[in-house]
């Protein structure tokens, strides 16, 4: 290694040593061989890795009611969920992967056909705005700690112009079957055009594995 | 000039590019600054009235809107069909344009402190070019129950390609993520006073 230095004086006369250089013997070599062109190689290889991350997102942001004991939860009904999109069985397949992440976390979750007759005999017509009263009459018919409640936003294959990608939006709730308070609420979204698809060309995950994806990660903030 | 001093010559040019024709676009607010917003433990979200050519754009946002002001821990948030039960209850044609005395008899019937009333005003994609981006604009109020006063009010808009994802082909927003950016642009306001 060498160090270049300067002697010079400050305006208070105090004397000063300026450190031009440090350099190390084996980088003088290099830039006299020709190698300079390998920085040139490490800083796009930096800059090819930095975009593809550029512009991602930040996390997703849920609510828990505090004072609510979320282990205490062990029976809930997953109520239809509202549909918001074009494509006309959206909230379905939302619906069937809701459940089935609460099954796999070991939630107990009321039968499907079940919620429906009881919705039925209650003559609840409309799930999207369920009053209070309503709430407390489904829990107590379908015996539930909690009703889980909920919308699509989105659901779709985007086409841009020049890339096409998946788009998942949904909003879920846990609402407490006693008091119909909200006790958890989630609104996550999943899907884009990322660099790679953009640029190479990479396999986009399909529409049904980036609905699974939003769902996990969705119910992954409550248990 | 040596190879370095080209590459950061490169760097900086490339980082004024970007910086270049930025609109920083900060939301336009008001907040009553005589106003203790501690005090509001408990909001109702009023469907937002639609301006947009998306028929469900009002829902969705609203659905955001909820879901956000519970994330923040600003206040509790009264369940839609609470809210739906009380508009059909007191006969209220527009949710959108409430009178003081409905505000305030609102606030009676569910118990909250507060209304948020708003708008989607812009919701869709814009294309400029070869490039398309989603745009969204909305406009929320807050209005205090006891006096029927609105307390804050903000519009907030967000759209267009940035110069990043044209150019170079980095991740782009989608509609649902350029969404969840106003609404959280929007409730910050509120959490940082």
């Amino acid at each position: 290694m060498q160090i270049l230095t300067e002697v010079a004086y400050n305006r208070h006369n105090f004397k000063i040593i300026k450190i031009i250089r440090v350099l190390n013997e084996d980088m003088m070599e290099k830039a006299g061989t020709g190698k300079k062109t390998y920085s040139a190689v490490w800083l796009s290889i930096l800059l090819l890795c930095i975009f593809p991350f550029m512009g991602c997102k930040g996390g997703i942001k849920s609510y828990t009611r505090p004072s609510v004991q979320i282990e205490t939860i062990r029976k809930v009904a997953v109520l239809p969920v509202e549909n918001y999109t074009t494509e006309k069985f959206a909230h379905d397949k939302i619906r069937g992967i809701v459940i089935m992440e609460l099954l796999s976390r070991g939630v107990d979750v009321i039968e499907p056909g079940e919620v429906m007759n009881t919705l039925r005999e209650l003559r609840i017509n409309r799930i999207d705005s369920l009053p209070l009263s309503d709430i407390q009459r489904l829990g107590e018919a379908l015996n539930a700690d909690a009703l889980v409640t909920g919308s699509v936003g989105t659901y779709e294959i985007k086409r841009g112009m020049t890339v096409t990608y998946p788009e998942v939006s949904v909003h879920l709730m846990l609402l407490d079957s006693a008091t119909g308070d909200i006790v958890w609420s989630v609104w996550h979204t999943t899907g884009g055009p990322d660099f790679w698809t953009r640029h190479f060309g990479a396999e986009n995950a399909t529409l049904e594995e980036t609905s699974k994806k939003v769902v996990k990660e969705a119910i992954d903030t409550l248990f | 000039m040596s190879l370095m001093r080209r590459f950061l010559m490169v760097i900086m040019v490339f980082v004024m590019m970007a910086v270049a024709g930025c609109r920083s676009p900060q939301p336009t607010y008001h907040i009553r600054s005589d106003i203790d917003f501690s005090f509001y433990k408990r909001v109702a979200v009023m469907p937002l009235k639609n301006l947009s050519n998306d028929q469900s754009a009002g829902e969705i946002v609203r659905d955001v809107v909820m879901s956000e002001l519970l994330a923040s821990g600003l206040a509790d948030v009264v369940v839609a069909g609470e809210v739906d039960g009380a508009i059909e209850k007191l006969g209220i044609l527009s949710p959108t344009a409430l009178s003081r005395e409905q505000i305030k008899r609102m606030g009676d019937i569910m118990n909250v402190q507060a209304l948020i009333i708003g708008s989607v005003d812009q919701y869709g994609t814009a294309r400029t070019g070869q490039v398309s981006s989603p745009e969204v604009t909305i406009t929320l109020l807050m209005a205090d129950t006891d006096t029927g006063d609105i307390i804050w009010s903000i519009t907030t808009t967000r759209g267009g390609a940035s110069f990043m994802s044209s150019h170079f082909g980095t991740r782009s927003e989608t509609m649902s993520e350029t969404v969840l950016t106003v609404v959280r642009e929007a409730i910050q306001t509120l959490a940082e006073y």
